[in-house]
């Protein structure tokens, strides 16, 4: 994609880019529609796992737009969702504010945050796995100063108070109860809009443009580090969200949880197995991944006979999902949906 | 390519201006080339006095320092491998605790089950390790050289998954020991350290002698810096870069091996003992310049020393803390390290 | 062509919701209609950094549940077994929560677990919207049972109440002994834990009269040498130093006490990880002997703790840990109530639980009683020390098996 056919008003570019993003929004209404009969078809006791593939594919989604149509590399990105989290624990334990309040309270605050990395880190010119390490140690610090920081209640950390109804105003209801996975799944949808809108807009497309060759977008009079800031900001805001949800259906938030490299990992590994930079990507990582380690551990739960004499120890599943992991690391190198793509154009 | 540039063990990083775009104005020795040097010396200062003063005893302060020293060793251990891998082959490697763990483990068989003294293992982790990463390097991640930063984060995290959960299923999880038969206290200036850390620093100095000698004096050492140079460029004057990358990984992980022998009497031997080192371990490898493996051993100590002297002068934060403002504040003023070379 | 690349994607998500419906399958075929088997389900961290503390638990729920079945299973449900639904919780909160809420679909009659406070803090909140008991065996974080939640209960003591005897017991055994404390510096890893600890001796030592010296802290997670503090410790004067922590620091302590030699009467953990595990003396060696700890041990004058020790070796390889038998006894709470409320509706068995009056294998004031919140009102926080490579009970003088050699001049 370079600049000048997609920024030329009125030619064939915007045209497609139109259709394009017509087709996009009818799939995704297909997978809305589809992903609306998941409660009726799925087990109760799964619910959990279904929340935390929609959790993954927030924050997926959240670090694709930065770090994979950016080309902002952020191992930090449990910053963004800690914030999130943070926020809305906080916000409901000294000022009883309604979580959807807290949602956007704590996307600001993400971005002023992520806007306030970015600058520095721009500023003086860091640049793939040094920017990475700058956001992991950025993430860090926030782990550490929540850790040791007693109004926000230090290693303790916070739990939301379990309310005696249903309630859409503070985001609880009975445990299993299928608003969770509608709320999510709203969520997500309401992420993707806007990943769509967002790269078929000017900023988007610059930023796409700055990705793959920063000179010439900065020849072309882009200002980069504007393009930048606002990309970063944007994907920070979504991750918060994540963050939000999380606190709202886990109910229990420190600082491991909320900063911890784990954070960072899971906003990375979907948008990586998925496909980095494809809209759906995370989307279809967080399907895979969301469940496989539920999964593997099904599988092993009463292991095969050969492996009969391990029973008893731990681990057996968790290194079958990492082979797992590894595998498909390594034999679609562009993802699911970026290996799908590439054969498809290559028929 | 053996310009003046890698003075101090330095490989030259391939993509000198993807540390820092545009960087041709920076590259003279100038002001900018000490400020981290200076910055870093004025906060250990600061950390010292700020220890002195809160409490009020120099002999506790002279213990942080050494202490400090002692532990930057470790580090240092940990970070040399990591930086020789980081530097050639451009893989941040989070698998590397976990290849630690496996040199504890080696350590801690030896020590039990042949019932000999610890330090007889060396030689055994150093191959052990070194054959165990040339495999992962041809069979692993060769195919995913040149790929994407965050396909080799996933693959080398999946790596360290699995094999601390080996190690689960192996030896399960209860923690084990391969103590010394006496580990008797060294006194230095009224402060004092147990042998075996003492014995650790030390080989931390001899193996990054030995490194930098390899890579400086050996023909091999040049085919490898020839390769963190360009690959492209290496491969048309005949070095075989895949036997250079999986010799490098090798190198590495054989480094973690030494790194968790010398370390298994004082530490508490589990699957995931290594993991608590990984993050450390990068802040040191980014502070002394990729690949410059002189710069690990002192920024190892540097780490180790503000983390100490932090930890006496600072009361309710984390020591950490103190460690990732320096390591974001010389990101920053001079991403190539410390002790990186300009960058041309 | 478009539309079949966008069947392709349907095609794709389709089959990863098939894969996500997939993994809930298994045996969900009900054990509602059949009451011969009761399952039991625990939620504990097999792989992980804690998965050898989480192993001993596992298994001695395990044994709980071979013991209560072996004895005729629970005759009010007319011979009913028992069966483990085993849950990994791979030491993580959201793992936790997944793992709870698979097993509660599973029909389990109530939870055992987790080991981690942060861990258990999610599971009492699920076990408490599905109303379903649940029965912590190790987690000793005050809060988890401070909001009022009538479905968790605990084995083992709370935090605070370790700091609190701990200082007791520290007065105690200085004054019989003629070594008065001149001054107690306080070692504790930074979290909820050790801080919690830290703040019931201080509260408890300040009442009875103990001069408390330094408090110094470390970050357990990154900590790899403790050379620095015990200089501190050194430096301050202190005759008593209490600790607080978990296993890998507590050794890095006793080795660094053995180093800088500060001129120590006693070291005494409270509720520390390390210095009453039968592993201590062999990983920190001759620098462990002398070492005190208060926490929750075995009955070892009681023959049903005895034969459970003897039975875990013998079955499992391993010298059991008090762990273990907090497991053991939580699957006997659960089976009691079974039994008295002749019915597995959770309700009922949940009111059972709370009038549970159980004799425990580990030392207690008497039958396990719990209180309105749910804590196990008479457990006994016991001190021991490790003599001749061993921990033993030295003290409350009814618990105690030796007496107690103080002062111990630790690491002399």
């Amino acid at each position: 994609m370079t600049i000048t056919t997609e920024t030329r008003p009125g030619s064939a570019a915007v045209r497609n880019r139109r259709q394009s993003i017509q087709r996009s929004v009818v799939i995704l209404v297909v997978i809305t529609v589809l992903a609306a009969f998941a409660p009726a078809l799925l087990p109760e006791s799964s619910q959990t796992i279904a929340v935390r593939v929609l959790i993954f594919a927030i924050m997926a989604i959240g670090w694709n737009l930065m770090s994979g149509y950016g080309g902002m590399f952020s191992f930090g990105h449990a910053a963004f969702f800690g914030i999130g989290a943070y926020t809305d624990v906080y916000l409901l334990e000294h000022f009883g504010w309604s979580p959807w309040i807290s949602l956007v309270v704590g996307a600001m605050l993400a971005a002023l945050v992520a806007i306030c990395i970015g600058y520095l880190a721009f500023r003086y010119k860091l640049r793939s796995a040094y920017f990475a390490l700058a956001t992991f140690a950025f993430a860090e610090m926030l782990r550490l100063l929540a850790t040791n920081t007693s109004w926000v209640n230090g290693t303790t950390g916070f739990h939301v108070p379990l309310l005696p109804d249903n309630s859409w105003s503070m985001l609880q209801f009975a445990a299993n109860a299928p608003q969770y996975y509608y709320i999510g799944l709203a969520l997500v949808v309401i992420c993707l809009l806007i990943t769509m809108f967002y790269l078929r807009s000017r900023t988007g497309i610059h930023t796409v443009a700055v990705r793959d060759n920063e000179d010439a977008a900065d020849a072309l009079g882009v200002n980069v580090m504007r393009v930048k800031l606002t990309t970063m900001a944007l994907s920070a805001a979504i991750t918060s969200v994540a963050g939000m949800f999380y606190a709202q259906y886990f109910m229990f938030v420190d600082p491991d949880i909320a900063f911890g490299q784990a954070q960072s990992v899971q906003a990375i590994a979907p948008a990586v197995i998925g496909g980095v930079a494809t809209l759906w990507g995370p989307l279809v990582g967080a399907l895979i991944l969301g469940p496989l380690s539920d999964l593997t551990a099904g599988w092993l739960r009463n292991p095969p006979a050969f492996l009969e004499f391990l029973s008893g120890r731990g681990g057996l599943d968790v290194v079958l999902y990492s082979i797992l992991l590894i595998v498909i690391a390594l034999v679609l190198p562009k993802g699911i949906v970026g290996s799908i793509r590439d054969w498809w154009k290559r028929r | 390519m053996t310009g003046p540039t890698n003075a101090g063990g330095t490989v030259p990083s391939k993509d000198g201006t993807a540390l820092r775009g545009g960087s041709r104005a920076t590259s003279r020795l100038s002001l900018r080339h000490s400020t981290p040097l200076i910055v870093t010396g004025a906060l250990l200062v600061v950390l010292f006095i700020a220890a002195l003063l809160r409490s009020g005893s120099m002999g506790i302060t002279g213990q942080a320092l050494l202490t400090g020293i002692i532990s930057g060793g470790v580090y240092s251990l940990l970070a040399m491998g990591l930086t020789l891998v980081f530097g050639v082959l451009d893989i941040v490697n989070f698998a590397h605790g976990a290849f630690l763990a496996v040199g504890l483990y080696i350590t801690y068989e030896v020590a039990h089950q042949a019932g000999l003294n610890p330090y007889i293992a060396l030689p055994v982790a150093i191959l052990g390790l070194f054959v165990l990463g040339v495999l992962i390097q041809l069979l692993l991640l060769n195919r995913t050289m040149g790929g994407t930063l965050e396909r080799q984060l996933l693959i080398t995290l999946g790596l360290s998954l699995l094999i601390s959960n080996v190690l689960l299923l192996a030896f399960g999880g209860d923690p084990l020991s391969a103590n010394l038969k006496s580990d008797p206290g060294v006194h230095v200036f009224g402060a004092v350290a147990n042998l075996s850390r003492v014995i650790a620093l030390g080989g931390a100095l001899v193996l990054a002698v030995l490194v930098f000698l390899l890579l400086e004096r050996t023909s091999f050492g040049r085919a490898i810096r020839a390769v963190a140079a360009s690959r492209q460029g290496a491969g048309l004057v005949g070095i075989d870069v895949r036997l250079v990358y999986a010799v490098t990984f090798g190198l590495g992980t054989a480094c973690a091996g030494a790194a968790g022998m010398l370390i298994a009497p004082f530490t508490t031997i589990t699957p995931t003992a290594g993991d608590q080192f990984n993050i450390l371990a990068f802040v040191v490898v980014v502070m002394g310049g990729l690949g410059n493996v002189m710069g690990a051993v002192i920024s190892g100590v540097i780490v180790g020393l503000v983390e100490q002297l932090g930890g006496v002068a600072i009361a309710g934060q984390s020591p950490l803390l103190g460690v990732f403002i320096l390591f974001l504040l010389i990101l920053l003023i001079r991403p190539q390290g410390i002790f990186g070379a300009a960058s041309s | 062509m478009r539309t079949r690349s966008f069947v392709k994607l349907v095609a794709a998500v389709g089959s990863g919701a098939v894969l996500l419906a997939g993994c809930a399958g298994g045996d969900s075929g009900g054990s509602s209609g059949d009451a011969k088997v009761i399952k039991i389900g625990t939620l504990h961290p097999l792989s992980g950094a804690n998965a050898g503390d989480g192993t001993q638990l596992e298994n001695g729920v395990k044994l709980g549940i071979k013991a209560i079945n072996d004895a005729g299973g629970i005759k009010a449900l007319g011979g009913a077994k028992l069966e483990l639904d085993g849950g990994d919780t791979k030491g993580t909160p959201d793992t936790g929560q997944s793992e709870a809420q698979r097993l509660v679909g599973d029909g389990v009659v109530a939870l055992v677990g987790t080991y981690q406070s942060a861990v258990s803090a999610n599971v009492a909140a699920v076990a408490e919207r599905n109303k379903v008991p649940f029965v912590m065996d190790i987690s000793g974080d005050d809060a988890i049972l401070s909001h009022g939640y009538k479905y968790s209960f605990r084995m083992q003591p709370q935090n605070s109440r370790f700091g609190t005897t701990a200082a007791q017991y520290v007065k105690a055994i200085s004054e019989a002994a003629n070594r008065p404390v001149t001054k107690v510096a306080y070692l504790h890893e930074a979290t909820a834990f050790g801080t919690g600890v830290y703040q019931a001796f201080k509260a408890e030592a300040q009442k009875s009269g103990l001069q408390m010296g330094p408090e110094i802290t470390y970050d357990a997670a990154s900590v790899s040498d403790l050379t620095t503090q015990i200089a501190q410790v050194k430096a301050s004067g202190a005759n008593v130093l209490v600790v607080s922590g978990y296993y890998r620091d507590g050794v890095l302590a006793a080795k660094a006490i053995q180093t800088v030699k500060p001129a120590l009467d006693a070291v005494v953990g409270a509720a520390d990880g390390a210095f009453d595990q039968p592993q201590f003396p062999t990983d920190a060696g001759s620098a462990s002997q002398g070492y005190f700890d208060v926490n929750y041990h075995f009955d070892d004058k009681s023959a049903d703790a005895k034969a459970f020790s003897a039975l875990y070796k013998s079955t499992y390889k391993d010298e059991a840990r008090t762990g273990a038998a907090l497991a053991y006894d939580s699957v006997r709470v659960i089976a009691a109530a079974l039994e008295k409320a002749g019915s597995t509706d959770a309700s009922k068995v949940r009111d059972a639980i709370a009038q549970t009056s159980l004799t425990p294998l580990t030392l207690s004031d008497g039958p396990i009683k719990f209180s309105d919140k749910g804590e196990n009102s008479t457990s006994l926080p016991v001190l021991t020390q490790v003599q001749n490579g061993a921990p033993v009970v030295v003290y409350p003088q009814s618990a105690a098996v030796k007496s107690p050699v103080y002062p111990a001049n630790p690491g002399q």
